[in-house]
């Protein structure tokens, strides 16, 4: 097992507002091994973003850290000053969204936008930058880089502008990069391609990824480790493949079973009733209750995380070690 | 369509359809001083042929821009078509006079975002009694009767006829839209994308719904995603769409298992699946090159460029959508190397 290299243990994010204040994280703890690449999937809503904005000290109020710690190879970033972030930022975790125009500047070519991200964090003489440049774009994909490095985001397609999102995320080398959704509005053909490209990129470089997504079929094609977050909580972490193949919280199972593609054509799915509370609102004890065919008057009280092994799982009826969904 | 094929419900006749851009003055200085404003033809959909029998459900597949929303809205009778011709029971969908209008009800559309397809100000129950009303499919009196009804078939309580959409969550407001389009009592359905923008639990449960409403209605309908999953489990048959044309077409377990055009097989690849087994091999093998622009599609085959089976003939002559191997099945496809078919 390498060494790890984020140690997140605690987390929670608050936010005020006017119906109320409301945890989008609560007690997250983890950990990402060097060059490991872990998935971060659950509901829309369930605080996998909210997980990333708050490692990167992404949080502005009327959100704050309220608790935890995030530690990047034994170092503290909760409570860093926003200089220190800064130059955090980019450096050491880089951050890749669903949308690039959250990255790409409109009105600068990308050879600008990528030697200014370059230059906020090391002094490369012309040429050096311009080749560090070319020769991430063309890691990424790009074809003709040296010369499609001089145009502007919008003569470039949805996917190849996240293609230079990604590029200008690796330009730096970051030990770590938290990909919010990078493939989810790209095409299938687009998003095999990227996937293909992020998962040899990350093992040449050796960079671990938070990979966070709600499709589960694409975590499972990158990532090595699954968590799976429901209502701001973590409720089922472990390997992947054991995870899918023996869920041990009757969500994750749920959420298996609400896959076409595993039940046969034609057979009803199935289905989790109701829907994800609101965090402002949320029931006694374990949030998933309402919802869940297990749940007794233990289920009140809030579940600890259990672990057994390499899974932990946070559940008062986990479902036995044998039953595939 | 001069094949002997069972009588249709819905026939599409080699459907075309062009949009030209309408170019304010300001676009067309924009244009003058060089400005990329678009004055280019798109071709969203080129001659598209097809039917849909009695009480089918017909998957429509493909990539972002192939034209899969613009030729329901054509069946629909949303858009004119600009050439061609879609029919319900023999009659035209929609006159193609100078102002095309929609002349029958028995078509009704699903849209994928149940946030912008819902009024915010107008009652739940007004918003799906409001068609029938004008229609005359039941009187001001039998409408909360008629109302209540459609509610309990798509599993929403009575009472959400008193509430506002904002009240409800996506797949609740999904369900509305639903119950909307079947209080007009259509024989056919044109579902754009309706699960695509809810969570997987929400998604299982409307999916679920739409296998239960084909059931005891016996609902004809036309099933637009991109999600190939979704698909294979609703859909007794699937078209697959690429750059305005459709380039296969047949019953969705044979397309599934074995697809024949060329593009419809790198798209099934490109799928991820659910690796269960720590010793599974993750291997996508991408289509190469990105979708080219509907604004100046490729001559002959579109797909010749990406196309790994590709000749001489391809970069020149369209294949048209022929039946293969099998013509009992009605599995179609348009290429001129068609894969052999075997899984
Ligand atoms: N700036 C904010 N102010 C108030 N609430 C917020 C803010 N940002 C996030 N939240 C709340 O935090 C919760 C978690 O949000 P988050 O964006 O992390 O969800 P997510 O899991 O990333 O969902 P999605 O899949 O939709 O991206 C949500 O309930 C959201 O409304
Ligand atoms: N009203 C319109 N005016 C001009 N061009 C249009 C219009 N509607 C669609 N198009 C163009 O027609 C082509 C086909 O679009 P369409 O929306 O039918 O694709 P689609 O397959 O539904 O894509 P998606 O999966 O993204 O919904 C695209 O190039 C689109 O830009
Ligand atoms: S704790 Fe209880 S309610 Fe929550 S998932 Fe487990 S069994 Fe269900
Ligand atoms: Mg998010
Ligand atoms: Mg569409």
């Amino acid at each position: 097992m390498s060494p790890v290299l984020l140690d997140v243990n605690g987390l929670t994010t608050r936010f005020a507002t006017r119906a109320g204040s409301l945890n989008a994280v609560e007690d997250v703890s983890f950990t990402v091994a060097e060059g490991e690449i872990v998935g971060l999937v659950g509901e829309s809503g369930s605080g996998k973003s909210v997980t990333g904005f708050s490692i990167l000290g992404l949080i502005d109020p009327p959100g704050r850290i309220v608790a935890g710690s995030v530690k990047l190879n034994g170092r503290e970033l909760v409570g860093l000053s926003h200089a220190a972030l800064r130059s955090m930022r980019g450096r050491e975790i880089a951050m890749v969204f669903q949308d690039p125009s959250a990255t790409l500047n409109p009105v600068l070519t990308i050879e600008t936008q990528m030697r200014l991200a370059i230059a906020a964090h090391e002094s490369l003489g012309d040429a050096a930058a311009r080749a560090r440049c070319i020769e991430v774009l063309g890691a990424v994909g790009i074809p003709d880089a040296a010369r499609r490095i001089e145009a502007y985001p919008h003569q470039f397609s949805g996917g190849m502008r996240q293609r230079v999102a990604i590029a200008i995320a690796l330009l730096n080398r970051p030990k770590l990069i938290i990909c919010d959704e990078p493939t989810t509005a790209l095409d299938v053909s687009i998003q095999a391609q990227i996937l293909t490209e992020m998962k040899s990129l990350a093992a040449r470089l050796g960079t671990a990824m938070i990979w966070i997504s709600h499709d589960l079929a694409t975590v499972s094609s990158v990532a090595s480790r699954i968590l799976v977050m429901y209502a701001g909580r973590l409720i089922e972490a472990g390997p992947i493949a054991e995870v899918l193949r023996q869920p041990r919280h009757p969500y994750t199972r749920g959420l298996l079973g609400s896959l076409p593609g595993i039940a046969r054509p034609g057979q009803d799915l199935v289905q989790i009733p109701g829907a994800m509370p609101s965090l402002i609102d949320l029931p006694q004890g374990c949030a998933f209750q309402p919802r869940c065919g297990f749940a007794d008057a233990q289920c009140a009280t809030m579940p600890a995380l259990s672990a057994e092994g390499a899974r932990s799982f946070r559940c008062h009826h986990p479902l036995a070690a044998e039953t595939a969904p | 369509m001069t094949t002997a094929q069972p009588a249709m419900l819905v026939e599409v006749e080699a459907v075309s359809k062009r949009f030209t851009p309408q170019l304010s003055l300001g676009d067309r200085l924009a244009a003058l001083l060089g400005s990329p404003v678009e004055t280019r033809t798109v071709h969203a959909v080129d001659r598209v042929s097809f039917g849909l029998e009695q009480g089918e459900v017909l998957g429509l597949v493909g990539e972002s821009g192939c034209g899969k929303s613009t030729l329901g809205r054509v069946i629909a009778g949303i858009h004119p078509p600009s050439e061609g011709r879609a029919s319900i029971a023999g009659e035209t969908v929609m006159g193609d006079g100078r102002t095309p209008l929609k002349r029958t009800t028995r078509i009704q559309m699903v849209f994928q975002d149940p946030f912008a397809s819902l009024d915010p100000r107008v009652r739940i129950g007004e918003t799906i009694s409001e068609g029938p009303l004008a229609h005359g499919l039941v009187s001001r009196t039998d409408a909360p009767a008629y109302v209540a009804r459609w509610l309990t078939a798509v599993g929403l309580p009575v009472e959400a006829a008193e509430r506002f959409p904002h009240q409800f969550s996506g797949g609740q407001r999904q369900r509305v839209a639903i119950a909307r389009a079947l209080a007009m009592q259509p024989d056919v359905l044109v579902c754009d994308e309706p699960v695509a923008s809810l969570d997987v639990s929400i998604q299982a449960q409307i999916i679920n719904l739409f296998l239960k409403l084909r059931r005891e209605l016996g609902l004809t309908m036309l099933f637009i995603s991109h999600d190939l999953g979704v698909v294979r489990h609703l859909c007794d048959r699937v078209a697959i769409m690429y750059l305005g044309r459709i380039v296969e077409i047949g019953p969705a377990a044979e397309i599934f298992a074995a697809p024949r055009h060329p593009y419809t097989r790198a798209l099934l690849d490109s799928v991820p699946k659910l690796v269960t087994g720590s010793d599974e091999l993750v291997t996508f093998k991408p289509i190469q090159g990105e979708l080219p622009s509907p604004l100046s599609p490729p001559p002959g085959c579109h797909f010749h460029q990406r196309c790994p089976r590709a000749e001489a003939r391809c970069r020149s002559d369209a294949p048209q959508l022929a039946g293969g191997t099998d013509e009992g099945t009605g599995h179609r496809v348009s290429c001129h190397f068609p894969l052999a078919g075997e899984a």
